[in-house]
């Protein structure tokens, strides 16, 4: 009955339910893992939680493992942990105190709209010189592209962002330094937890101004070293296609240069740009650590950053969790894409 | 056309990002900006224990007493009188001023400061220890407060000065799920109100709480002393680095967290107020035997002692440190010169070890490698140590090991020798005891109970002894014990350096708070 139905579906929608039920198995399974790595690594919570007298206070430790659960078994912490994940609960936060869930609502919004700034200014450099770099393959364009696309992959992130900061806000004083917002600025009422959104949907445009001036030297660090991948990528990309036969027919039609460019070269390429873009995409929200702490942006790397140092349990797992869930579902988006871009490609 | 389509849209990105920039907003004449690095929890006084919570909670919350600018030896009147203290120093009564009153205007009571402690006590977060073995009860007559200690204890007053044991409004604070009974470890739910809004009496209240970002207070209307001087304060978490330029451009007056050659860097713009940490740094020895066979010799402990070049370990930590002649650091009663510490003398170190009858000695030096104070990493002062050691025989093996891990190996008492570091938790000397034999950190030593009876009476005695001068002699008498007989070898203090614009008053530096942030005012024109 259920086969009967199940193939009367469309292909996508039957896609999409086969990768959404292996990406709740995929997310167990990051569970499972995050949990055991984070019960072998050396050193007790309570240790990183609580200080020096009141750690040597076994009624205060007592209270301590009994509000975590710590004084559980651990394949028992472990099941109460999936029970309440199941409901929406990713637990306390032994840092915050908070539960994890707002933690996360908070400090993702940040990285999510630092990220997709980085994004789109990756995408565009990064495709455009892609683009040149194979229209002149070996001529003196291709080597300049070569140079910044080697030298943004392999440049520190952390030593960029300290160097375009003084370049930029200490030196020229166009930037306005660290954080989302300049001081005594108020955030605007969240909806969504992306500052310059939120600030447009109250209408409040100097916030918005303030927030995209913070925005922009933080997001171009971010960009740099995907702009590196993103040309490599799409160089590669487009020296395929360019070299394929129905582009050789479209030039022998007498085609303008710049539509056998864009719709018969590039779109083929675009799959493996889309599969790069997205990797780099869930690569920054993960790894966006280094920008956000010279930055001082309150971001979800910051957050996993002072979890680990703190043996946060509950913020450690649910960040993994988090930054698993986003892998996933970016994945599934680029499989969708690709059969968009490309009907040839089914979703079977 | 390619070529100009590319470098349009490269140029325009460039541009809106330049233009973006620039039109940034300023920061307003009346906001005060604080730059730190965040060590920071909670917005909870019962529950926090850390650096940056002690900055701006002592601006929105008072207690019974505390200090004025940065003298730790002298207590001053805050919401009560300095204390009435019975012979026995177990009794100590307090009258509360009649004028103080929370921001809500409503009157700062006897209930309010039973409760606020009681609570501390009761939810058994950090400081609760703060509270061990005292008694809060009402006076006989109205505004009076009496605290009894279960022992004598002369410096109970001095530890009511940690923001910790704030007085909260407590009607408010019920209201929000707070609560100060036995109950409270479980059942207080109060701390996620208490990062909402400020339920003090400070010159100013707390507006946001983001412990990733930014605190920013405004100004009390209703604060019952002379209004604060700003509408606002803004305390950013800001990386050290960052701190140097946003100080240096203006968009922040006040940077906490500068090594003392960022500092000097900064040119005549700035007051620097340099000091020595409150922080003590020591090398440790296990005396259990169980442990280690080496650290347990009393020559291999002299040896090590007369090895070590002191000053080359504070030429490393830099500017500002120095050295303490014992446990209690510099600022509070009863600590030791410099002078009165250990001297390298490298003939009777090796002397010492030839007598000890260890045949090639070495031993294992564990360090928290991930941990930098002040800007002193303990990986450089392990290093130190080890050339030093190594130079009259005894081979150091470094131990380096994350801080949380390196603690649980501290803690437990199994570390054959280590690097270590000590915070006050309170500005009195009676919170180094905890260094004697049985105690907390004597134990971590594996320095056990009886194991020197003599430096147990002094610290006994030292801790009952109201008189001031007696008591500091009796914890100076203490200290020089310990450097003799204990495992413990005090290294230095590092240097604490506050960094503030000329556009304020200068603020001393204060072991407990850093900076009295209610105290700042634009400096007169």
């Amino acid at each position: 009955m259920f086969a009967r139905y199940w193939h009367k579906l469309p292909s996508l929608v039957r896609f999409t339910a086969r990768r959404l039920l292996a990406g709740v198995l995929l997310c167990v399974g990051v569970t499972l893992i995050s949990f055991i790595l984070t019960q072998v690594v050396p050193g007790d919570p309570i240790t990183a939680a609580l200080g020096d007298r009141a750690a040597g206070d076994p009624a205060i430790v007592a209270a301590f493992r009994s509000h975590y659960g710590l004084d559980k078994p651990l394949p028992e912490q472990y099941v109460i942990y999936l029970a309440h994940v199941m409901q929406g609960d990713l637990g306390q936060s032994q840092q915050s105190r908070r539960p994890v869930t707002t933690d996360l609502a908070q400090y993702l919004s940040a990285t999510i709209e630092l990220a997709i700034v980085a994004m789109l200014a990756a995408m565009l450099v990064g495709v455009s010189l892609g683009i040149v770099a194979a229209v002149y393959r070996e001529k003196w364009p291709d080597q300049v592209v070569r140079v910044i696309s080697l030298a943004g992959v392999s440049v520190p992130t952390f030593w960029l962002g300290l160097i375009c900061l003084y370049i930029f806000f200490f030196k020229l004083g166009i930037s306005p330094g660290v954080g989302r917002l300049s001081p005594g600025v108020a955030t605007p009422p969240s909806v969504t937890g992306l500052i310059t959104i939120d600030a447009v949907l109250s209408g409040q445009w100097t916030v918005l101004w303030d927030a995209l001036s913070h925005l922009a030297l933080p997001a171009m660090v971010l960009a740099i070293y995907t702009v590196g991948s993103v040309t490599r990528f799409t160089r590669a990309a487009m020296l395929d296609s360019l070299s394929q036969d129905y582009v050789r027919a479209a030039r022998a039609k007498g085609l303008l240069p710049r539509t056998v460019l864009l719709r018969h070269a590039l779109r083929p390429a675009l799959a493996a740009i889309i599969t790069v873009l997205g990797m780099a995409f869930g690569r920054m929200l993960g790894g966006a650590v280094l920008v956000e702490s010279v930055f001082s942006w309150p971001g979800i790397g910051e957050y996993a950053y002072r979890s680990a140092l703190s043996l946060d349990l509950p913020g450690i797992m649910g960040v993994s969790l988090v930054i698993a869930v986003i892998y996933i579902l970016v994945n599934l988006v680029i499989d969708i894409l690709y059969a968009v871009i490309d009907p040839r490609v089914r979703l079977a | 056309m390619k070529r100009r389509q590319v470098g349009r849209s490269s140029t325009a990105l460039v541009a809106a990002a330049v233009a973006i920039m620039a039109a940034s907003g300023a920061a307003q004449a009346e906001t005060l900006v604080v730059d730190t690095a965040f060590q920071l929890k909670t917005a909870d006084p019962a529950r926090e224990f850390e650096p940056t919570a002690n900055v701006f909670m002592h601006a929105i919350y008072q207690n019974l007493v505390t200090f004025s600018g940065g003298d730790l030896t002298k207590l001053v009147p805050s919401l009560a009188s300095l204390p009435q203290v019975s012979a026995d120093s177990e009794t100590f009564t307090f009258e509360l001023d009649p004028a103080a009153k929370f921001s809500d205007g409503s009157p700062v009571t006897v209930d309010d400061v039973i409760f606020s402690l009681n609570r501390v006590a009761n939810v058994k977060g950090s400081p609760s220890f703060l509270m061990d073995g005292i008694t809060v009860s009402a006076g006989s007559k109205p505004g009076e407060v009496v605290l009894t200690a279960a022992t004598p204890d002369p410096g109970l007053p001095f530890k009511l000065t940690n923001p910790a044991l704030a007085i909260l409004n407590s009607k408010a604070l019920k209201a929000h799920g707070g609560l100060d009974d036995a109950t409270a470890s479980t059942a207080d739910k109060a701390d996620a109100y208490l990062a909402t809004a400020s339920l003090g009496s400070g010159p100013y209240i707390l507006e946001k709480f983001d412990i990733a970002s930014e605190v920013d207070l405004k100004r009390n209307p209703a604060y019952w002393g002379p209004p604060a001087a700003y509408d606002s304060i803004v305390i950013r978490n800001v990386d050290n680095s960052a701190q140097q330029m946003n100080v240096m451009r203006g968009t922040s007056q006040i940077a906490l967290d500068l090594r003392p050659d960022q500092a000097s860097s900064l040119g005549k713009d700035f007051n620097v107020e340099e000091a020595a940490g409150s922080d003590i740094a020591f090398l440790l020895f296990n005396f259990d035997p169980a442990i280690s066979s080496v650290t347990t010799n009393k020559d291999f402990r002299e040896a090590v002692t007369d090895a070590i070049d002191y000053e080359g370990v504070l030429n490393i930590v830099g500017d500002g440190a120095q050295r303490s002649g014992g446990l209690v650091p510099s600022m509070f009663g009863g600590a030791l010169p410099g002078s009165d510490g250990a001297k390298q003398d490298v003939a009777a170190a090796k002397a010492a070890l030839a007598r000890s009858g260890i045949k090639d000695p070495a031993v294992n030096l564990a360090y928290a490698s991930d941990l930098t104070k002040d800007g002193v990493s303990f990986s450089d002062i392990a290093a130190k140590l080890q050339e030093d050691l190594q130079a009259i025989g005894i081979k150091v093996t470094l131990q380096p090991s994350p801080v949380s891990s390196h603690l649980d190996g501290y803690r437990a008492g199994k570390l054959e020798m280590a690097v270590e570091w000590w915070g006050p938790d309170f500005p009195d000397p009676s919170d180094y005891l905890l260094f004697g034999p049985g105690q907390l950190v004597g134990l971590r030593a594996g320095w056990k109970a009886g194991a020197a009876p003599d430096i147990t009476d002094l610290g006994a005695k030292a801790a009952v002894e109201s008189d001031p001068a007696k008591r500091n002699d009796l914890y100076a008498a203490w200290q020089k014990a310990v450097n003799a007989e204990g495992p413990f070898i005090p290294l230095f203090q590092p240097a604490t350096t506050v960094v503030l614009a000329k556009t304020l008053e200068p603020l001393p530096f204060n072991a407990m708070w850093t900076v009295d942030l209610g105290a700042a005012k634009p400096a007169a024109k």
